[in-house]
């Protein structure tokens, strides 16, 4: 029944729908504007609440019926009323009004609501500057190919409505109006280059924003499930560049947030993630042993405060601009999320033993179990230690291991959506997924059976032995592991998802992940066409990570030294930027000084011609045409002025005869002037 | 403009912008360059600049690469549309057209016409300078072409007046800026005085002497011949069939020579008013002038100290309204 309303609506409506050529002028803007907005918005419908959605859509729909039936627009109060409950049920969603998903979900609404308000040309402003700010927002959870050219098309849009709404005469085309739009954004593009390039990056002025950007790499947080993106991504997160002896591939775990806290859902870390300069760090107590190991590692952008360095890594060298310190979880902190390369001098060992907890409740807060989540699992575990009871923590997790190897278990890059009590679902029913899987559900068992654990975040392993010394640690090494309190040793790794895929641990190569469908049927109809169409998307898709999403500062002193200087400073990049700007401006303005002297060339010709004229003793008005001064020349001058007069009845002729030309002739100008000057020696006055 | 400038010496501005109005060259035709095109940005040419403040800073604070490209492509279109936006006047012609006399009370109407030399221009707004946003007549013009303008304007009161001061501006095409000149055009403004409303029916008509009944007759107000074009010639009396003949030689416009029926005479006398005050006169003169010119009668005016003879037509009916418009008026203009 729904889907025939829903289908006789529809019907109804292109029936009712007179076409855009067809409507009126003041409705078409309308209801243009309405479709960018309704562009700009609709890549949000993942992130927004359903309520807020509907609200947008509702409102766009009646704003448009409005505009068709030429139907009065809603008083103020309507509109106060719906922002309020607007306003209310953003707060009732996210239980508060800051933030980026509430501030999102607001300025959607208010731009949804502001169409039922486009009385005023300021209205129309109000509602075109939301809209550009509605499209940054798209980039806090997005900055792909497919976000940006969504967005440039928004901007395109917007900036059609504001060129159609400057247009105040008759009925400009959209065709017309997008054009101009586009004219004026292609036309400022080298401002827009220029400002890129040389625009000085700097750190976040205030504030770290935790929850803003979507990162491709780690995070700060673990959901079943949320890895595979960064499983399939082939991008290089770090290149390591050992000075001396190289560890196996099995040793090189990075290691990254640690996660303690876990609330059926999602694992967060315990503590700061990042260290804050105010509170002092407490060191790790740290045991090593064997020769230490002194490394290079260069990191890409993570987006995280947390430096992925080799475990167990004992002293850095200081690195310009940050101040990255170890923490008693052995993770090294910057005190702000890293946003470009960072360059790390390093000494590690790769074996080690995590000592004594240094702060008080550690054991305890790795002990905590959400209530009400995984009830099999925990029965199961109860089960599991009693059959053991009086095994070690050690002794625990091998049996654990030794379960995991012979049930069955199977990795899989692509296991699908867990449920609720996802651990229960994956350790009793599906047994298949990857190293979080593996890792969380190692983890809730433990401490179920009353030992601490926790889950560790990083990398491992890397491609295979370079040729110029540098191992590449790709995104796609992104692992998950589990680290397990043995008293009187301390926490002591164990990666359950090296017992079930060895492979994954230790070697080059990994699973990769199963094609799409479009990739698949494309592989089989032609695998060198799929090949090669591959490279090239992953060639553009470096550049533009490398040119577009990790254009950092130091890209930009490279981009400085390409072009001249020798040790480019932050400094330069300003005056190169002032300059190059002034330099701009100032050729605008002397491209405008220049234009001033323009004047229409016939006007120009019949002014020389005229004082000319005045030179021989003709009276010429600024008013009179060719046509009058030939008559006057005939007049005065008779026979003798005959050259002048039929020069004037030619330009008369050039100018508004059947044949008229574009432009003056300025042989003709030069004609008239040679013999003005000889009729005035002929005949000195 | 200067007058109320003096009455309120502590308006600063309304001083200032007498002054730098009464600098202005005054001019028919007006072209605009770099040197009389003035440019500012518009209220949300700064709310578009905020907006693009706080696209920056969350740009760099959330670290957003592609925020920076938005700002920027932004803050590129917004300088285009400056040079856009002064480009649409600059390099613009503006002609007056010669001006219609107009009605105190009436709608006196100027027609500009605007030629563009180069590219097409858009969204070109012009009304009196003194006259609220509202009043702006929107043109376009195209590419190498013209287009007319019409500014309408309820002249103050009777006399001879300067044209007021015009002013054409643009907003095109993002609104971000406003790019306005100012002209002062040279060509004046007659205006009658107001039409009375319900005005009494015109004096009685008086017979003329026979003879010159019949020698009018005779001709019967029919064609008797054709005479150089004067300037006011009504269109219709311009010999069209000649026109096209004549232009093609060089000569000038003829119109046809008409002498009219005139059986009748009519004397609109000021003396005839009554009692009413001498403007209120004026204006039942100025009505019973156009309800004789309506009835076809030939008629004359009789002001103090000035007197015509009795005729008709469009020339004497013009000739009349202009000598009420400026009668006692010492030196015509002053009257600003």
């Amino acid at each position: 029944v729904n889907a025939a309303a829903l289908a006789d609506g529809t019907r109804r409506a292109i029936a009712y729908w007179p076409g855009w050529k067809r409507l009126p002028r003041e409705a078409r803007d309308t209801m243009f504007l309405l479709a960018v907005i309704a562009w700009i918005v609709l890549p949000h419908a993942p992130h927004l609440p359903a309520w807020s959605l509907s609200l947008s859509a509702a409102v766009l729909l009646w704003r448009g019926r409005l505009a068709l039936i030429n139907g009065a627009l809603p008083g103020r109060w309507v509109l106060i009323g719906v922002l309020v409950v607007a306003i209310g049920l953003t707060f009732w969603s996210y239980r508060t009004l800051l933030g980026k998903e509430p501030g999102v979900t607001l300025a959607v609404a208010l731009m949804a609501l502001k169409t039922l308000e486009l009385r005023a040309r300021r209205d129309a402003f109000v509602v075109f500057f939301l809209g550009f700010f509605i499209i940054l927002t798209h980039f806090l959870y997005s900055q792909s190919m497919p976000v940006a050219i969504a967005m440039l098309v928004s901007v395109w849009g917007l900036l059609t409505a504001l060129v159609l709404a400057h247009m105040p005469v008759g009925q400009p085309s959209l065709a017309q109006a997008s054009g101009l739009a586009a004219r004026t954004a292609l036309l400022g593009a080298p401002v827009m280059v220029l400002l890129f390039v040389l625009f000085p990056r700097m750190g976040p002025l205030w504030g770290v924003p935790q929850d803003g950007v979507s990162k491709t790499g780690l995070s700060n947080t673990m959901k079943m499930g949320s890895m595979t993106e960064v499983a399939s991504d082939d991008s290089v997160a770090m290149r390591i560049r050992f000075d001396g002896p190289v560890p196996p591939p099995a040793q090189m775990y990075f290691r990254g947030p640690v996660l303690t806290h876990f609330d059926g859902i999602e694992w967060t870390p315990i503590g700061l993630p990042f260290a804050s300069p105010s509170i002092p760090s407490r060191a790790p107590a740290l045991e090593t042993s064997g020769t230490p190991l002194s490394y290079e590692a260069t990191l890409e952008p993570l987006r995280l405060a947390s430096v992925p360095l080799l475990e167990a890594t004992t002293d850095i060298a200081p690195v310009d601009g940050y101040r990255i310190v170890a923490r008693d979880d052995l993770q090294w902190l910057a005190e702000r999320p890293v946003f470009e390369r960072l360059r790390v001098q390093a000494i590690a060992s790769t074996t080690f033993v995590l000592g004594a907890p240094r702060r008080p409740g550690e054991l305890q807060d790795s002990l905590e179990l959400p209530v009400g989540f995984n009830p099999r699992t925990l029965a199961w575990a109860r089960a599991f230690r009693e059959e053991r009871r009086g095994a070690s923590a050690s002794g625990l997790a091998e049996a654990l291991l030794r379960h995991i190897r012979k049930q069955g278990f199977s990795y899989t890059l692509s296991p699908g959506d867990y449920g609720r009590n996802a651990v229960d679902e994956f350790w009793f029913d599906r047994k298949e997924g990857f190293c979080e899987h593996f890792a969380a559900a190692f983890v809730v068992i433990m401490r179920a059976a009353g030992v601490p654990a926790r889950i560790v975040t990083g990398y491992q392993g890397t491609d295979l032995p370079p040729v110029d010394g540098y191992y590449v640690v790709r995104q796609s090494s992104a692992h998950a592991w589990a680290e397990f309190w043995q008293a009187g040793t301390g926490w002591v790794r164990a990666d359950p998802t090296g017992a079930v895929a060895p492979d994954r641990i230790g070697r080059s190569a990994r699973l990769a992940p199963p094609p799409g469908f479009v990739a698949g049927t494309l592989d089989a109809m032609n695998p060198l066409l799929f090949a090669e169409l591959r490279s090239t998307w992953e060639a553009f898709s470096n550049r533009w990570n490398r040119w577009v999403l990790n254009y950092s500062r130091g890209q930009q002193l490279d981009v400085l030294k390409q072009i001249g200087f020798a040790t480019p400073t932050w400094e330069d990049l300003g005056v190169l930027l002032i300059g190059s700007l002034s330099a701009l401006a100032l050729a605008g303005a002397i491209w405008a000084w220049l234009d001033r002297h323009r004047v229409d060339p016939w006007v120009r010709q019949l002014e020389r011609m005229k004082r000319a004229l005045v030179r021989v003793g003709v009276p010429a008005a600024p008013h009179e045409p060719p046509r009058a001064l030939a008559t006057r020349v005939r007049a005065t001058l008779g026979s003798a002025g005959e050259p002048l007069a039929a020069l004037l009845d030619a330009l008369e002729a050039r100018r508004y005869g059947r044949a008229a030309a574009k432009r003056p002739d300025p042989a003709m100008t030069r004609d008239f002037t040679s013999a003005a000057r000889r009729l005035r020696t002929l005949t000195p006055r | 403009v200067i007058a109320r400038a003096l009455t309120a010496p502590w308006n600063v501005r309304a001083h200032v912008r007498a002054w730098l109005t009464a600098r202005l060259p005054r001019t028919d035709t007006q072209l605009l360059t770099q040197g009389n095109v003035y440019i500012l940005p518009t209220r949300a040419g700064w709310m578009f600049a905020l907006t693009l403040v706080v696209l920056l800073l969350a740009s760099v604070n959330y670290q957003l690469n592609l925020g920076y490209v938005l700002t920027f492509l932004l803050a590129g279109s917004g300088v285009v549309s400056m040079h856009i936006t002064h480009g649409t006047l600059r390099g613009l012609t503006l002609r007056l057209r010669p001006v219609a006399p107009a009605f105190s009370g009436g709608t006196a109407v100027l027609d500009v016409v605007m030629s563009s030399p180069s590219s097409a221009r858009f969204g070109i707004g012009l009304r009196l300078l003194e006259a609220p946003a509202s009043t702006l007549a929107w043109t376009n013009v195209a590419a190498g072409g013209q287009a007319t303008a019409h500014v309408s304007f309820v002249p103050p009161r009777r006399g001879l007046h300067d044209v007021p001061t015009l002013s054409a501006e643009s907003r095109f095409p993002l609104g971000l800026f406003r790019a306005w000149t100012v002209w002062r055009p040279v060509a004046r403004l007659l205006v009658y005085p107001a039409v009375e409303v319900d005005a009494p029916a015109l004096p009685a008509a008086r017979p003329v002497s026979g003879a010159t009944l019949e020698a009018r007759r005779s001709v019967g107000g029919q064609i008797e011949g054709v005479r150089a074009y004067r300037r006011g010639d009504p269109l219709k009396l311009i010999a069209w069939k000649k026109a096209a003949q004549a232009i093609e030689t060089g000569a000038e416009l003829v119109s046809r020579d008409t002498s009219t029926s005139a059986r009748q005479e009519l004397w609109l006398d000021w003396a005839a008013c009554g009692r009413l005050a001498p403007e209120q006169r004026l204006s039942r003169l100025a009505a019973w002038t156009l309800a004789a010119d309506r009835a076809d009668t030939a008629y004359g005016l009789r002001l103090p100290g000035i007197e015509i003879e009795p005729g008709d037509g469009d020339a004497q009916r013009a000739h009349c309204l202009e000598a009420l418009a400026l009668w006692s008026l010492a030196t015509p203009g002053e009257h600003r």
